[in-house]
């Protein structure tokens, strides 16, 4: 099943606590997005960008490992050897582009990971660990969980379009969006009404305090792995 | 109508949210190209009209568009926006939370208005180019991007800019507010959805 937060996290080598994964996301994006290419912060983000890759090795992606490396290898590459030598249009192409990559694919696939190592009940557990309350914690879950779905619904979508033939011969922008955002939308409000449906009958409404059977705790490769993204930051923010 | 505040409609903030957040960013990511930069708070709004009249049309409660407008400064911070995200989100969450409030969560008008309301959030993402964060951030996007970027980025925003984008956010909520209203007339309200 490709859908996010899965129900089990047992293929993961390495099983980090979720408030490590969140420290990491946050970390990730900082330095990726706001760093710059020269200096110690080149050395921080090839370290923060090659975080992704191992830990997605380790919950045995292989595929997507491999083509997030190559991506990154070649941004970062360019990033920091290439772009500074040369200038006009072709810099100007060379940098959006690896801007983006770079910028962007490393804090996503982050993301994507945390979001298929940690199963729901996880998430809301560190969530209700680190006191956050419940109106924050069930929209977030939710979220993390309907983004795969919506992508999922956009290429049914796309795929009924295309075999209806209306994609391409659509020539008014706001009459394609339309065609793709109203089924999208439909489905959306359906998807809604059936999890409230699913939470009614797990007892989510019920009050009180919620207990757990999984096992969370921050082990000691947890407490390394913070103190790490702790110290990157610290470096970031001092240069 | 039902005054409880209940895990239903947290749901419905959960993914209302996600369609949201996800049509915004990707619409956001042309911003990459300099002169769109300036167009991005119309256009955003235009294209997510339409799940955001659908999700206002949703909403029974006072707290629900505050809650979405935390969760996208949250979301925005984490993508590497300025602090002062969470001022402008947070503000433009409330002030929507008011104008739906004074339509009852029924009036299609102050829908409308809460659309145009709501997209000033748009504001908290170019903050950085304007006023005192404007030095410190086009410095940072000089070591990051280089200079050429930096000069075409910063030609483009002279502080009146901001002013414009004022009006940009509004007019493209209120753009994006009658589609929505529009689609959902003709898709959604036969259907018994909204």
């Amino acid at each position: 099943m490709e859908l996010g937060l899965s129900s089990t996290s047992d293929k993961s080598v390495l099983k980090l606590d979720p408030r490590t994964k969140l420290c990491l996301l946050i970390a990730i994006s900082l330095i990726m997005v706001g760093g710059k290419t020269a200096g110690v912060e080149y050395i921080l983000r090839v370290i923060c960008a090659a975080i992704p890759f191992v830990l997605l090795l380790t919950v045995r992606h292989i595929k997507s490992a491999l083509i997030y490396v190559v991506l990154i290898a070649f941004s970062v590459f360019c990033e920091g050897s290439v772009i500074p030598n040369i200038s006009g249009a072709p810099n100007l192409i060379l940098m959006i582009l690896c801007g983006i990559i770079s910028r962007f694919v490393p804090g996503y696939m982050m993301g994507w990971y945390t979001v298929r190592s940690t199963s729901v009940s996880e998430f809301m557990t560190a969530m209700d660990r680190m006191h956050v309350p419940y109106f924050i914690t069930i929209p977030f879950s939710v979220m993390f969980r309907y983004f795969p779905t919506l992508s999922e619904e956009y290429r049914s979508v796309h795929d009924a379009m295309k075999m209806r033939e209306i994609g391409q011969s659509v020539k008014n922008p706001f009459t394609y969006i339309e065609y793709v955002l109203v089924p999208i939308m439909m489905s959306t409000v359906r998807i809604a009404d059936e999890l409230s449906a699913a939470s009614l009958t797990k007892g989510l409404c019920a009050g009180g305090k919620r207990t757990h059977i999984c096992q969370i705790s921050i082990r000691l490769y947890d407490w390394l792995l913070m103190f790490g993204t702790l110290a990157m930051i610290v470096l970031f923010f001092a240069f | 109508m039902e005054k409880k505040f209940e895990v239903k409609d947290l749901i419905t903030v959960g993914i209302f949210t996600a369609l949201y957040f996800a049509i915004t960013f990707a619409v956001a990511c042309i911003g990459f190209i300099p002169i769109f930069m300036v167009f991005m708070p119309l256009l955003v709004p235009i294209f997510a009209g339409m799940p955001l009249m659908l999700y206002f049309s949703k909403i029974k409660h006072f707290g629900m568009v505050t809650i979405t407008s935390v969760i996208i400064a949250i979301l925005m911070f984490i993508t590497g926006h300025p602090y002062p995200i969470f001022i402008f989100c947070i503000g433009a969450g409330l002030l929507t939370e008011i104008v739906l409030k004074l339509g009852d969560y029924q009036s299609i008008k102050s829908c409308v208005i809460g659309s145009s309301t709501f997209s000033l959030w748009l504001l908290g993402m170019v903050i950085a180019f304007f006023f005192g964060f404007r030095e410190s951030y086009l410095n940072s996007l000089a070591d990051g991007y280089g200079q050429e970027y930096v000069d075409k980025m910063s030609g483009y925003t002279p502080t009146w800019v901001f002013f414009t984008m004022i009006a940009m956010c509004i007019i493209g909520g209120l753009i994006g507010g009658l589609l929505g209203a529009k689609v959902l007339r003709k898709h959604f309200r036969k259907a018994g959805m909204a």
